[in-house]
């Protein structure tokens, strides 16, 4: 399970970014634009522009694969997650207000780095109408922030 | 179906201002995805990622060629996607060290020049680019229309009749035309693996003379590799003083003009260095850099490339015309002996080195060039031809392969920036005029 460190990290506004692949193995990838981790710390909903993401939608539907890298732009860490049985599932209430929290966050995170804040927003811009949510179970943990121990297996937590 | 973008029309996404998602998938079908600071343009059909590490990224291609990337227009934030196919690693040759540069660029930036070190350059084929429909912002439309700018500046160059005409006028239209005011042309020195500037824009110190090594830096790898390098962001490794200084702590180090310091910024956060070819044949180096970082892309890349392949072409044809046909020798009455006191200049054999006054002037061929047009001067003779110079059996010059002209813009440029005694003109095609405005005293020393 992630513990209350990693849960704060994943659900702080960070660049997600997320991939399944087809029954070909070709992968595929879009960009969440929120997050949530149940209180079980192996639960975790990603929020998506349906629109943007229709190929890894199919995919996740087809076989329940799915990574997930999480990233914050000013310090680099880098998280990724692995699950085998993503799905789809209905929005919570106050998902999208979620999302846009998630957006503002990102923003205010890039602007010291030199970007104007409408191009940051922009880049996690996400269409009301199109929010959808892929759950999935934590089944691998790993460290990918840049360098040569990147892609190490974290320890889940007992 | 929906027309599909090209590859060329998203570089910009490709300059590594924002990190790209990269998906991969492994034999057993999980799916890994991870962030990349470059996906580097190759051609229109191909791009290149980098090898750093190996890590599941890696593993995974090597397993199952297929790869997706999710990219964001570092303007306008438009998002694509590209479906790529692994096909073969480099590591070595142009587009490795041409990576190898601007992720020594991003890496600096991101404060990870210790990390970020490339193994490869890992070439995909791109079989399909898909826009992604999403939020957007407008960029502005008052970039540089490259092709119009750099037609301009080549009907400018086509005008020039002889080789320091073309050189000012490069670097002029570089600033005018182009909007790059710091620039040099570097020429090669072919028996010594070493490149001299011959030409400055934009400098407090013109640094004609001052010499780089082949092979080291941004300038003497475009030289070595024949291919453009591009940093984005400042790079210590990159460093002029720097690569200098590295390579005369080399064993196999040549030596290097180091009097006369070397031009460039203190810190420059973009650089740009393209290879000057004629034919087969590297000439020399041009380059552009600025205090700004990501100032130059593709497009400028491409527009300097283009300039320096007329640049090559009009050098190798100015630098015949100067020696196959000389203007004819008209000796006027030699002029009575100024007054004043004499110069003294000395000479050193060992390297050719010359010294006005006790001031360093210059060393190398065209030290020995100035030696030779003293002493003749000294036998009354004012006026010189290209020509004579290229046979002259005590400078023993290269039959071919070594540019004279380029030798002789250098010695009048350095003469003009340390000497008012001392004047060299061009006297026509092919032609130069000495003029000493006081007496000198010729004293040859002797290694010992």
């Amino acid at each position: 399970m992630l513990d209350a460190e990693q849960i704060d990290f994943i659900q702080s506004g960070v660049s997600i970014a997320v991939a399944s692949r087809d029954v070909r193995l070709v992968p595929s990838v879009s960009k969440a634009v929120g997050c949530r981790v149940a209180a079980d710390g192996r639960q975790v909903t990603l929020l998506l522009d349906a629109g943007q993401s229709q190929q890894l939608l199919r995919d996740v539907a087809e076989c329940g694969e799915l990574a997930v890298v999480f990233c914050r732009p000013s310090s680099h860490r880098t998280l990724q997650l692995k699950g085998h049985d993503a799905c789809l599932v209905e929005l919570a209430p106050g998902d999208v207000e979620r999302a846009s929290v998630h957006v503002q966050a990102f923003a205010e995170d890039l602007l010291p780095l030199g970007y104007a804040e409408p191009f940051a927003r922009a880049t996690h811009g996400f269409c009301t109408e199109q929010l959808c949510a892929l759950r999935f179970t934590l089944s691998d943990l790993f460290d990918q922030t840049p360098g040569p121990r990147a892609g190490q297996r974290l320890e889940p937590q007992a | 179906m929906n027309r599909r973008p090209t590859l060329d029309s998203i570089r910009p996404c490709l300059e590594g201002a924002v990190p790209a998602a990269v998906a991969t998938c492994d034999a057993q079908g999980i799916p890994n995805v991870t962030l990349v600071s470059q996906v580097h343009y190759v051609d229109p059909g191909h791009v290149a990622l980098s090898f750093q590490f190996f890590n599941k990224t890696r593993e995974n291609i090597l397993a199952n060629p297929q790869a997706t990337v999710f990219l964001l227009h570092p303007q306008s934030s438009a998002r694509y996607r590209l479906a790529l196919l692994y096909r073969r690693t480099e590591t070595s040759g142009p587009l490795f060290e041409s990576m190898k540069a601007k992720l020594a660029g991003i890496a600096s930036n991101a404060g990870m020049s210790e990390v970020f070190r490339l193994q490869g350059a890992d070439i995909y084929q791109v079989l399909a680019v898909d826009y992604v429909p999403g939020a957007e912002v407008p960029v502005s439309q008052e970039g540089a229309c490259h092709i119009a700018r750099l037609r301009q500046l080549s009907e400018r160059l086509a005008t020039c009749a002889e080789l320091a005409g073309l050189l000012e006028q490069c670097l002029q239209g570089l600033a005018a035309q182009l909007n790059m005011p710091q620039a040099m042309i570097l020429l090669l020195d072919p028996t010594a693996e070493k490149l001299y500037t011959v030409a400055s824009h934009g400098y407090a110190q013109s640094g004609v003379g001052s010499e780089f090594p082949v092979g080291r830096g941004i300038i003497g790898m475009a030289a070595q590799c024949r291919t453009p390098i591009r940093i984005a962001h400042l790079a210590s490794e990159y460093a002029y003083r720097r690569v200098i200084h590295e390579h005369l702590a080399a064993a196999d180090g040549s030596a290097l003009e180091t009097e006369i310091a070397f031009p460039g910024l203190d810190e420059p956060h973009s650089q740009l260095s393209v290879p000057i070819l004629a034919g087969a044949r590297l000439l020399g180096v041009l380059h552009v850099e600025s205090a700004q970082p990501h100032r130059f892309g593709y497009d400028e890349e491409d527009a300097l490339m283009l300039l320096a392949a007329q640049l090559g072409a009009s050098i190798l044809a100015l630098q015949q015309l100067a020696e196959d046909t000389p203007e004819p020798v008209e000796e006027g009455a030699a002029p009575l002996v100024p007054p004043g006191p004499p110069l003294q200049v000395r000479y050193y054999p060992v390297n050719s080195s010359l010294f006005v006054d006790d001031d360093y002037l210059i060393k190398g061929v065209a030290g020995a060039i100035f030696w030779r047009l003293l002493n003749l001067y000294q036998q009354g003779r004012r006026e010189f031809s290209n020509r004579e110079l290229r046979l002259d059996p005590t400078l023993r010059l290269p039959e071919l392969d070594d540019n004279l002209e380029a030798r002789l813009i250098l010695l009048q440029r350095r003469l003009a920036e340390r000497s008012t005694d001392i004047e060299l003109h061009k006297c026509g095609r092919g032609r130069l005029r000495l003029q000493l405005n006081r007496a000198v005293v010729l004293q040859q020393v002797e290694a010992g």
